[in-house]
């Protein structure tokens, strides 16, 4: 019997190098959240005035890493897809998905983070720098806070750091001297951390090169992932819930009503959507929430042939019939009755509308119109990388080629899913 | 009266509806969206009585019906206003801009026809081919790439790295010193990258769609009783699986046009090209109202013409479409 590799062992094998690689960062995860805990018994408004989005993010990461592993352990019988065979699509929705939910634990520092520009902008990809760590001035806060405190700005990173200095290369003789781009630098011994007599001095190596600002490109890549993703998903479900409600309506009632919004329809269709986005986001402003409603409002057309072709066939059904002269209620006859049915199509078509909107979000993006410079995201990495296209092709090459590959694997996931769960289809 | 010009009739009163439906949207949208055109002009700090008096002039200040129906009278003139960025009627902003993308889009449109059923035949000559299997990975490749991705790859290899074309523009800096001839070279040069770019995702989707139809035509009886009365495989080819299989294209091909539009929009703002795209991004951005109004109200006639001259084309090929038989 030839050995596949399933999805599981993909699963698996990444679990294993977090652990591998990321052991410290967990512990410190977990510390801190056995500090915050404490925190919360003992002082409950500031453990609640400490929560913001990234130490939540930390926090949700480190839990769960624990306990999906045990979700899909204990579940691993009733969810089939585990056992799949790893092709280059799921392969890749893998990596996504696991870069939407552990981010923070996949790249050690902010998106946002940078140093000295001037030595580590425009770096190309495995190029490295040297980092001295400087000693951290305490600051005073009370005892339990400030442990807290001390340990969460170890493990929440920051867009900044005053305590590393990157350097070319250092000499140490009394005084520790280093190089910046030909700018000699001088620091005091007793300022840098020491260990086991030595000066801390680590390595930073930008996987996939630096931008601009030289910031890392690839943890922008990987929060990118996270926004791009959420885009998708939430817009996705916008789509959903007006395409399944209107289309629902237009089927089930038919007549004036069905008519009016089949020719709304077809006029949404056949205008370039895009325009409409651009449009709408330009005049009322652009911003996260902003481009996913918009976004999901410009994708329920298809959605709504869909259902309504469905649904006027099913009206007709006997089984349809009888349930209604049951008196089942209106929404029970259309998540009983009518979903199951339509279930196949509609999760098809969201899928490749998923695609779409990723598509339109990396263009709003580009076009400058995305959810904000607060994010970094795909789209405005490549506007970025446009400008320095002749002097740092990675700037655009790997947001791009990471973009292509997501549609990729969208697209052909959409395919064999419909072949797999469409029955028509599957005898060949 | 015969049957198509009833058709053509009732197609174009429901064009003219959607139309005014689009313009309408259009207007309502931009009159309550936040933001003061008048600003650009003087500053309210500056004199509120001057801003006024822009207002007035721009007639921003009357009540928002009064405004529609001002708008309507004067559309139905030919009259869309002045543009508040270019100081000069709509219209004829509009015709400076507009024959470039007609120009892009039709020149990508034949290219797209004629290299999508070129690769389709050719791959179907060979089902399961080598040809086709690297052709089906490939155009779903490109179908899957979003345009502006594409166009900067292709700007990245062939105008940084190999340096065979030209990376922005319409015109290069000596542009009036060339004679005709080379100023069509000159154009030719600065187009190739984006009419590839336009193309590329079209052919993909084009393609897909005819190679599945041929595929199926050529499955079916009438072909293999053709093949047995002894016809040649060109005549077969030619006279009877092409025009059967097109049909379906021709629908997609009306639709595509609206949605390479949209492509156009970004493919000229990546490689600032002056067509409708930009001047459209622009006019949005900069809250040109009378222009906004007028870029769609062109993106819209545009579309629908190309719908309607896909329906006529389809009645030409199907006969049956006429009777209503097939809807």
């Amino acid at each position: 019997m030839k050995f596949k590799i399933k999805i599981w062992h993909l699963l698996f094998v990444i679990w294993i190098l977090f652990l591998f690689f990321r052991f410290n960062e967990l512990t410190d995860i977990y510390n801190l959240l056995f500090s915050w805990i404490n925190l919360l018994n003992n002082n409950s408004d500031a453990a609640i005035s400490q929560l913001n989005f990234d130490l939540a993010d930390v926090f949700l990461s480190g839990l769960l890493y624990i306990i999906i592993p045990l979700l899909l352990f204990f579940l691993r019988s009733r969810i089939n897809f585990l056992y799949d065979e790893l092709t280059f699509a799921s392969f890749v929705l893998t990596i996504l998905l696991i870069s939407f939910l552990f981010a923070p634990l996949i790249t050690n520092r902010h998106p946002d983070f940078y140093g000295n520009i001037g030595m580590t902008k425009l770096l190309p990809p495995l190029s490295s720098v040297k980092i001295l760590h400087f000693k951290v001035k305490k600051k005073n806060y009370n005892s339990s806070l400030s442990d807290f405190i001390s340990l969460r700005d170890k493990v929440v990173k920051k867009p900044f750091d005053e305590n590393i200095e990157f350097a070319d290369s250092i000499v140490i003789n009394k005084k520790i001297i280093f190089y910046q781009n030909e700018i000699i630098k001088e620091a005091e011994k007793d300022d840098i951390i020491f260990k086991d007599e030595e000066p801390l001095i680590t390595t930073h190596i930008f996987l996939l090169g630096s931008d601009q600002f030289g910031r890392d490109i690839f943890t922008r890549l990987i929060y990118g992932a996270r926004i791009s993703l959420f885009v998708g998903i939430a817009s996705v479900l916008i789509s959903l819930i007006i395409g399944l409600t209107l289309g629902f309506i237009a089927g089930y009632t038919g007549g004036i009503i069905n008519t009016v919004l089949s020719r709304i329809t077809d006029m949404f269709l056949s205008f370039p959507i895009i325009f409409l986005v651009i449009l709408i986001l330009a005049l009322f402003g652009n911003s996260l929430f902003a481009v996913i409603v918009v976004l999901g409002f410009a994708g329920w057309m298809s959605l709504f042939k869909i259902v309504k072709t469905e649904v006027l066939s099913i009206k007709n059904k006997n089984y349809f019939i009888s349930a209604k002269m049951l008196g089942l209620r209106k929404r029970e006859l259309l998540f009983k009755e009518i979903l199951p049915v339509i279930i196949v199509p509609v999760v098809v078509n969201l899928i490749f509308q998923f695609a779409n909107v990723i598509i339109a979000e990396s263009a709003l993006s580009y076009l400058g119109l995305g959810p904000g410079s607060n994010y970094p995201s795909w789209g405005g990495m490549i506007q970025a990388g446009q400008e320095y296209l002749s002097s740092a092709w990675w700037m655009i090459v790997v947001p791009g080629l990471t973009l292509i590959f997501t549609l990729l694997s969208a697209n052909s996931f959409g395919i064999s899913l419909n072949k797999k769960l469409n029955p028509q289809l599957r005898n060949d | 009266m015969s049957k198509t010009s009833k058709l053509l009739i009732k197609r174009i009163i429901s064009s003219l509806f959607i139309t005014f439906l689009i313009i309408t949207f259009v207007f309502f949208l931009i009159r309550i969206s936040p933001g003061d055109p008048s600003q650009k002009f003087v500053s309210p700090s500056l004199s509120p009585g001057l801003a006024e008096q822009v207002k007035d002039n721009l007639k921003l200040n009357e009540p928002l019906h009064l405004q529609y129906f001002g708008f309507l009278k004067s559309a139905l003139q030919g009259d869309l206003g002045i543009s508040y960025n270019y100081r000069r009627d709509v219209v004829s902003v509009i015709m400076d801009y507009l024959p470039f993308t007609i120009l892009f889009i039709g020149v990508s449109f034949v290219i797209q026809i004629c290299v999508s059923i070129f690769l389709a035949v050719k791959a179907v000559k060979k089902v399961n081919g080598i040809l086709d299997k690297t052709l089906s990975s490939l155009t779903l490749f490109f179908y899957a790439a979003p345009v502006f991705v594409t166009g900067i790859f292709l700007l990245l290899i062939f105008s940084e790295m190999l340096n065979l074309f030209p990376s922005s523009g319409l015109k290069s800096y000596d542009f009036e010193n060339l004679n005709f001839f080379e100023k069509i070279i000159d154009y030719a040069n600065h187009l190739i990258l984006p009419v590839i770019t336009l193309s590329l995702a079209e052919v993909a989707l084009f393609y897909k769609y005819l190679r599945d139809n041929l595929e199926d035509v050529y499955n079916k009886l009438f072909v293999l009783n053709l093949k047995a009365a002894g016809v040649s495989a060109k005549t077969i080819l030619y006279r009877h699986v092409i025009p059967n299989a097109i049909n379906p294209l021709i629908t997609i091909a009306g639709i595509e046009l609206g949605i390479m539009l949209g492509g156009t929009l970004i493919i000229e703002v990546v490689f600032g090209l002056p067509g409708m795209g930009r001047l459209t991004i622009d006019a949005i951005l900069s809250r040109d109202y009378p222009l906004v109004i007028g870029c769609s109200l062109t993106a819209a006639v545009l579309i629908i013409a190309a719908n309607l001259a896909a329906d006529i084309i389809k009645v030409k090929f199907d006969k049956r479409l006429l009777t209503g038989s097939l809807e």
